[in-house]
């Protein structure tokens, strides 16, 4: 694609996405026409206004819906032509990337990625988003919604099966909600406390009464895949085999359904012969097999053991040998979440007993001196081509560029921890080590897999301030432990799947986050990092219907522990999708964190 | 001998008990909270409620005598993490991958090293034995991942031989069988076959000095019947005894070519089990690989009777 038509869709995309952002939040509709909230499908613009008042909304969402083909292929390298579709019928092999196992298939467990991307191709919602940003009725063939945005009443497709042979009814909907909504059964029910209930009104006929209106109601809560609480599941095969069985066989309506799940080493789905719709699934059979090694990995893609790669993200170091490879086709577009690295406040020499002061008076304190110098003194761009191969961003918050509208495109130049390497070195001295004369050798709480992101991180900081990092690798489990306790120096960790500003903030920098050092020392007044500021502006943000306002209020918070070194933080992830060339995958089946494959196809 | 056996046996049972206490009391002194590694980003009160279904919150000791009691009705309980799926279960999945890949690799190593011990001990000196040597030291150094990794780019990659990873059961036929497992156990089996082969050239090294040797040349037999009826079978007591243990540590040792080759087996359930700190699968798991130890121990001894009628017990 020329660079001029690259601009256009740029452009496009960003007319798109303000527009999304641009309504009146008082309004029950979302700036929206009843006609436009309609069944049997939306329109890109109803679906982007709905994402966008949810906040789930990011501009690469929006890029690739604008773009007419496949997602651009990285700057610099021609993506390999793909093979025209190929006839229906064949076997798929799949490579499952940096896993053991796919522990569950269950919805109301799903709590990985990886996990639902399959479980996305087994069971169905009511409504389903494809890559272009329209949705379409899944299990609902038409719906409408009240005027107070409140009573939504959806028209089921009849003529559905599962699995087993059950004729899906709108029964089947009550009990889904009625085990998604059980906090004891599904670990997902805080998605459905808006629903103040589900009524039938005749078989194929379901309403769902809200609390209030919910913009993330159609496009998260009923999704088939990523909204997992109202995935539709059968009672009867619930009830008879048993939770334990249903979360390794899935008894769905969706287009393939499970027929061998040996946990660790293989599973097996086939071709659902009763989906309701005839033209799908295109393949007759995939399998998924987890490889949690990245060589082996890179060579059953090579030999042509596997032809696709999903599951978590693929070793960076392998993408660029991908690339170069004329038989494989590789998709890339930013992926949400941080890295990052964090700092004891309660033991020295980074002591910070009160991140409450003014940031000028912090910065007499030597603790909150050297905890500035560290995060100074490491270049992103550096730092992301040793440790990730050059697969990432640079990160100054936990608001990352897959949150396009909250993302602050300027935090790079504007906060406190900016790459200054002089800066940083003054800063030590000021502390009283200069050249890291005197300084303690810290310890880097780190897993077995980080050890190489670790080893990088001492390197960069001893030849830039003179100071001497020991890791300290620990398996995850004891990590967990030590961090809970606040009992470490330093910690090596991130986040991922972090689509909305809440992802990024609540779970981390408000003082009663879960991750706060909820197991420290009780005599510690907190975890690992409290500001009175912050805690406010997440709260108000979470309240805030006014999008504008949310975002400023997001991009101050962000700022603040940016600028206060709640933690140094590294990079912005990647999300990826590699496949042979002799694998057809359709523009609309490349939704982000997806991995939809019943419009696939594969040439023998 | 019958009394020897029964003996060994009640012995076995003492071993094989003491083994599973040991690792059942490590297991909760070790740091790190099963439910913490499972449930990292989930509620305290959900994860109390866990703890307290699982059994977890209860004195080691009553879980200890909860645990023996079920595992004597041969009920092994079920793995904490992710569907809890019955250890049975688990355990069934994998012992046939492992065996599987055990046997295949005994077989490649004992072909391997008694080739090259027979070849080298008979030409002792000259350059087959040196190049043996020179081998059979490359086979022992080399890393069995890194060997694993350089026969799925030869033979998978380049040559598109045989499959680079992942297992086929036998019921899917034999050639898928036998061809997801030439590469696994040739990287597994190369170490040992090193092992055994340097081994037999000594033994039979050592064999062929003693008198009876000399008496069986001097009588007028062949070579072939010198070196097989009574070299050979002389110098195996050293060898069953390397090749028992070979075997054991078979079943737990390939962890890494598992992980390599993307097969589940015995050595990989154990290694995730105990990373999850997964108490009943590595209680389990353990408990059938010193089950595996100790009998294959007792047959190393039953074979020394064949193999030597002067042994008895």
């Amino acid at each position: 694609m020329s660079e001029k038509a690259d601009k256009r869709i740029e452009e496009q995309a960003r007319r798109e996405y303000e527009e999304a952002y641009n309504f009146d939040s008082s309004d029950p509709l979302f700036g929206l026409r009843k006609e436009e909230l309609r069944g049997p499908r939306m329109t890109r613009r109803a679906v982007m206004r709905l994402l966008a008042a949810a906040g789930a909304l990011a501009f690469t969402d929006v890029l690739a819906a604008c773009a007419p083909s496949a997602p651009p292929a990285q700057e610099g390298e021609a993506a390999p032509a793909e093979a025209p579709a190929a006839a229906a019928g064949g076997a798929l092999v799949c490579g499952w990337a940096g896993t053991n196992e796919i522990v569950t298939l269950d919805p109301a467990q799903i709590n990985q990625v990886l996990q639902f991307q399959i479980a996305s191709n087994v069971l169905s919602g009511l409504t389903h988003i494809n890559a272009d940003l329209t949705a379409e009725g899944d299990l609902a063939t038409d719906w409408s919604v009240s005027d107070d945005g409140l009573e939504w009443t959806f028209t089921l497709r009849q003529g559905v099966t599962f699995h087993n042979g059950d004729p899906f009814t709108a029964d089947d909907v009550l009990y889904t909600f009625e085990r998604s909504s059980n906090p004891e059964l599904s670990i997902h029910s805080g998605v459905l406390v808006n629903v103040a209930g589900v009524e039938k009104i005749d078989d194929y006929t379901v309403k769902f009464v809200l609390n209030k209106p919910q913009a993330s109601f159609l496009v998260k809560t009923l999704e088939r895949s990523s909204g997992r609480a109202m995935t539709i599941v059968n009672k009867r095969a619930i009830e008879e085999d048993g939770p334990e069985r249903f979360g390794l066989f899935p008894i769905g309506t969706g287009p393939f359904k499970v027929t061998e799940n040996l946990v660790g080493q293989s599973l097996v789905i086939e071709k659902f012969e009763d989906y309701y719709d005839p033209e799908r699934p295109k393949l007759d059979k995939i399998t998924f097999i987890p490889i949690p090694e990245p060589e082996p990995l890179a060579a059953a893609i090579e030999a042509g053991d596997i032809q696709l790669i999903g599951g978590n993200p693929p070793a960076a170091e392998l993408i660029d040998r991908f690339l170069a490879n004329p038989d494989l086709v590789v998709s890339e577009i930013p992926g949400p979440g941080f890295q990052s690295m964090w700092f004891n406040p309660h033991r020295d020499p980074m002591k910070v007993e009160d991140f409450n002061k003014p940031l000028e008076e912090l910065k007499q304190e030597s603790g909150f001196l050297v905890r500035l110098a560290i995060a100074k003194a490491v270049d992103r761009e550096d730092y992301i081509k040793r440790a990730a191969f050059g697969r990432g961003f640079p990160a100054f918050g936990s608001i990352n560029p897959a949150m396009a509208y909250f993302f602050d495109t300027e935090i790079n130049e504007t906060s406190e921890q900016t790459y200054d390497p002089e800066a940083a070195q003054q800063l030590m001295a000021d502390a009283g080590f200069p050249g890291g004369e005197g300084f303690p050798t810290l310890k880097l709480l780190i897993t077995p897999a980080g050890k190489r992101e670790g080893e990088i991180i001492a390197d960069i900081l001893k030849k830039n301030l003179g100071i001497t990092i020991e890791l300290d690798i620990k398996d995850f489990p004891v990590l967990v432990e030590m961090y809970d306790a606040i009992d470490f120096d330093l910690l090596r960790i991130g986040s991922g799947g972090d689509y909305d500003p809440d992802d990024g903030l609540v779970d981390y920098f408000l003082t009663t986050a879960k991750f706060n050092g909820p197991k420290r020392d009780p005599s510690l007044p907190f975890g690992i990092f409290s500001e009175a500021e912050v805690d406010a502006l997440i709260e108000e943000q979470r309240s805030e219907t006014d999008l504008e306002k949310r975002r400023e209020l997001v991009r101050k918070a962000n700022k603040l522990t940016s600028d206060k070194v709640a933690c140094l933080f590294l990079n912005h992830p990647v999300d990826t999708v590699i496949y042979r060339k002799e694998v057809t995958y359709p523009d609309v089946s490349r939704i982000a964190g997806l991995v939809d494959l019943d419009r696939a196809t594969i040439t023998a | 001998m019958t009394q020897f056996l029964i003996r060994r046996i009640l012995v076995s049972i003492v071993v094989i008990w003491a083994v599973a206490t040991l690792v059942f009391f490590m297991l909760r002194i070790v740091p790190g909270d099963p439910i913490g590694a499972m449930l990292a980003d989930v509620d305290p009160a959900a994860a109390e409620a866990l703890r307290a279904k699982l059994g977890l919150d209860q004195p080691a000791y009553v879980q200890y005598f909860r645990w023996m009691l079920n595992t004597l009705r041969g009920d092994l309980g079920n793995s904490i993490y992710g569907n809890n799926q019955p250890v049975n279960q688990i355990i069934a999945e994998a012992l046939p991958r492992t065996l599987s890949l055990s046997f295949f690799a005994m077989i490649i190593a004992l072909a391997i090293s008694f080739t090259a011990g027979i070849v080298s001990a008979m030409k002792k000196g000259t350059w087959l034995d040196h190049i043996v040597t020179f081998v059979a030291i490359l086979g022992l150094s080399m890393p069995n991942f890194w060997l694993g990794i350089m026969l799925i780019i030869i033979f998978a990659v380049n040559l598109h031989w045989l499959p680079a990873i992942g297992y086929s059961p036998m019921s899917d036929g034999f050639w898928p069988w036998l061809s997801h497992l030439i590469l696994p156990a040739i990287a597994v089996g190369a170490p040992f076959a090193a092992i055994i082969a340097r081994m037999i050239r000594s033994a039979m090294l050592e064999v062929s000095r003693e008198d009876y040797i000399r008496t069986a040349r001097s009588k007028g037999l062949s070579a072939r019947s010198v070196i097989f009826t009574h070299t050979l079978r002389n110098a195996l007591i050293p060898v069953i005894t390397v090749m028992g243990i070979a075997f054991a540590l078979l079943m737990t040792g390939a962890v890494v070519v598992e992980n390599v080759f993307a097969i589940k087996g015995l050595g990989r359930v154990m290694i995730q089990s105990i990373l999850n700190r997964d108490y009943p699968v590595v209680q389990g798991a353990i408990l059938i690989v010193s089950l595996v130890f100790v009998a294959t121990n007792l047959l190393v001894d039953i074979l020394y009777t064949v193999v030597d009628p002067r042994i008895r017990y």
